[in-house]
């Protein structure tokens, strides 16, 4: 997949979509192989695939089924779950083959990943009562409102699961997707102190950088954070060092004056995205050798730097979609960036367009307009040198307070 | 055709991921290998193109997307069995790797000229393929080709 980071990408699939994910790549490395699994693969294949290997596919998805079912056990009807669950899986099944690589992918996602995708997610909306949970947009707004509201210290599954008001939603459901979300955040701190390096603030810079965006309301859920930012605010001309973290979720319009690191997300390629209409989210952008302007009115940049000058831009925008208009003002020495954004979105028409699938902005980092960057338009996410943390561990409250801006922006890839 | 088969195994031009695409090939999907491997022939041109562009460049050189390239090509070409193809590619990224300018100019060149042979000797591969199809048909009008 051109420009997109293949572990990013595991890590928002199998948040987003709560779907396996098997990798594939001609790259056997061990470390490789690891990354691969700590961000959630369910298996990393090496490529040429061999027949023999696949046979045994089938061994993941028992020991899901199984353990949804001991989930599930609390609700009704534990053969009419396993029945439709049967069905989706078999559905849904090819399109877990997701042909995802690392940092250079060798494979290309199967277009038929998002269809299968959508039947699976028909059937199991078609039972409310369904064992799976699905969390959609909607629901993880709904959650990362009831956080917020809460407050991320104080936040426990039972609270969330009252403010959320959604019936049918168990605490257990809320609790796995708390840890899911807690994990995250985490992960992305850690990313920013690792990238941060030269920037003035190790961790998660301040709120209130000087030169950063103005824009600092909080965003409510489906109010669309305006996104023009003009150039003058954008920080990417001043080459500042900050990073900002910005959800782009799609009905989640996020401060984005908080430095923090940007997160792209973006479909593989055009045609993927289309499947994913209102209801589907997580649709990454097709656009991934482009780059964004964050030129006035642009609504994302995006920035994919191979090398990892320890500048960030900052993040303007909200996405309501994939297409990213590049304005290439910013940077002179960027190429022009491919034509490959999906007709059908189209940011800066649609600010308020809600229905656009979301957009998870990856951690970009690129040099500024004075640095002679090689950018291309890939995501070097080796290249950082992230560590990451082997043992992933279990922890009810965090209690780094920095998290906190973390929740507001509101970013999470659910 | 099995013959040139053989031929093209014995020079390791080929290896048996290659058999087990034709395994794939069934009466649901007659065309498969020919299909698969014109896809690899167009994404692998695409990529070929792109090393040669990157390498063009006199002064700086992208290497991390050098690689990038490189390992998508490497990648469907070992899921096609193009064992030599695949070897170079291995080696064109040892000289990425150490930034060895010369050397990547030498893999670059080496890996064009495999790959134009591979596609010459696929090609001819599938033409026999194709005749022995056609005389199959005329010699025996109901009788069903193996495969």
């Amino acid at each position: 997949m051109p420009d997109m980071d293949g572990f990013k990408l595991l890590e928002h699939v199998g948040l987003e979509m709560d779907l396996p994910v098997i990798m594939m790549s001609v790259d056997g490395e061990t470390r490789r192989v690891m990354r691969g699994v700590q961000h959630g693969a369910c298996d990393y294949l090496l490529k040429p695939i061999r027949m023999k290997e696949l046979r045994n596919i089938w061994q993941h998805v028992y020991r899901k089924k199984i353990h949804e079912v001991r989930d599930t056990e609390c609700h009704e009807g534990l053969e009419e779950i396993l029945m439709m669950r049967n069905v989706s899986e078999q559905q849904s099944y090819d399109g877990y083959l997701y042909c995802g690589g690392d940092m250079t992918p060798g494979s290309k996602k199967r277009k038929d990943f998002e269809h299968k995708y959508e039947e699976k997610d028909f059937a199991d909306h078609s039972s409310v009562k369904k064992a799976r949970v699905v969390w959609t947009v909607d629901l993880h707004q709904k959650f990362v409102k009831a956080v917020n509201l809460i407050g991320f210290e104080k936040v426990g599954p039972k609270k969330i699961l009252d403010l959320m008001n959604v019936p049918w939603l168990t605490r257990e459901n809320v609790a796995s997707h708390l840890q899911k979300y807690r994990l995250y955040l985490t992960r992305l701190q850690k990313d920013d102190l690792k990238t941060s390096s030269s920037g003035p603030k190790p961790d998660i810079p301040p709120r209130d950088a000087p030169d950063k965006c103005t824009e600092s309301t909080k965003v409510q859920q489906n109010e669309v954070v305006s996104s023009h930012r003009t150039p003058n605010n954008l920080i990417i001309q001043n080459s500042s060092p900050t990073i900002h973290e910005v959800d782009i979720k799609r009905n989640a319009s996020l401060q984005t004056t908080k430095p923090k690191k940007i997160l792209t997300g973006y479909a593989a390629k055009t045609g993927m995205s289309h499947p994913f209409a209102s209801t589907q989210y997580s649709s990454f952008n097709s656009v991934l050798p482009t780059q964004y302007c964050w030129g006035g009115g642009s609504k994302e940049i995006q920035f994919k730097q191979e090398n990892n000058p320890p500048q960030f831009q900052v993040q303007d925008g909200f996405f309501t979609g994939l297409g990213l208009p590049a304005q290439q003002n910013i940077m002179p020495s960027f190429q022009p960036p491919d034509p490959v954004i999906s007709p059908s979105w189209s940011l800066k028409d649609h600010p308020n367009n809600m229905e656009l699938s979301p957009f998870l902005l990856q951690g970009q980092h690129f040099s500024s307009t004075n640095v002679d960057h090689e950018y291309k338009g890939v995501v070097e996410y080796n290249d950082q040198e992230f560590l990451y943390d082997p043992l992933r561990y279990d922890y009810e409250y965090p209690t780094d307070p920095l998290e906190f801006s973390v929740i507001d922006q509101g970013l999470f890839i659910v | 055709m099995n013959r040139l088969l053989s031929l093209l195994f014995h020079q390791g031009v080929l290896d048996e991921q290659f058999l087990q695409l034709q395994q794939l090939q069934d009466q649901t999907s007659p065309n498969f290998v020919s299909e698969v491997v014109t896809i690899y022939f167009h994404e692998s041109e695409k990529q070929l193109r792109n090393l040669r562009n990157i390498l063009l460049d006199r002064e700086m050189w992208d290497y991390v997307k050098l690689g990038i390239h490189l390992n998508q090509l490497m990648g469907s070409s070992s899921s096609i069995g193009a064992k030599r193809v695949r070897n170079i590619c291995a080696a064109f990224r040892t000289a990425v790797e150490q930034n060895n300018r010369s050397a990547c100019m030498r893999a670059l060149e080496v890996l064009e000229h495999e790959y134009c042979y591979l596609k010459n000797k696929l090609h001819e591969l599938f033409q026999i393929e194709q005749q022995r199809v056609l005389g199959d048909a005329v010699r025996y009008p109901g009788a069903v080709h193996h495969q």
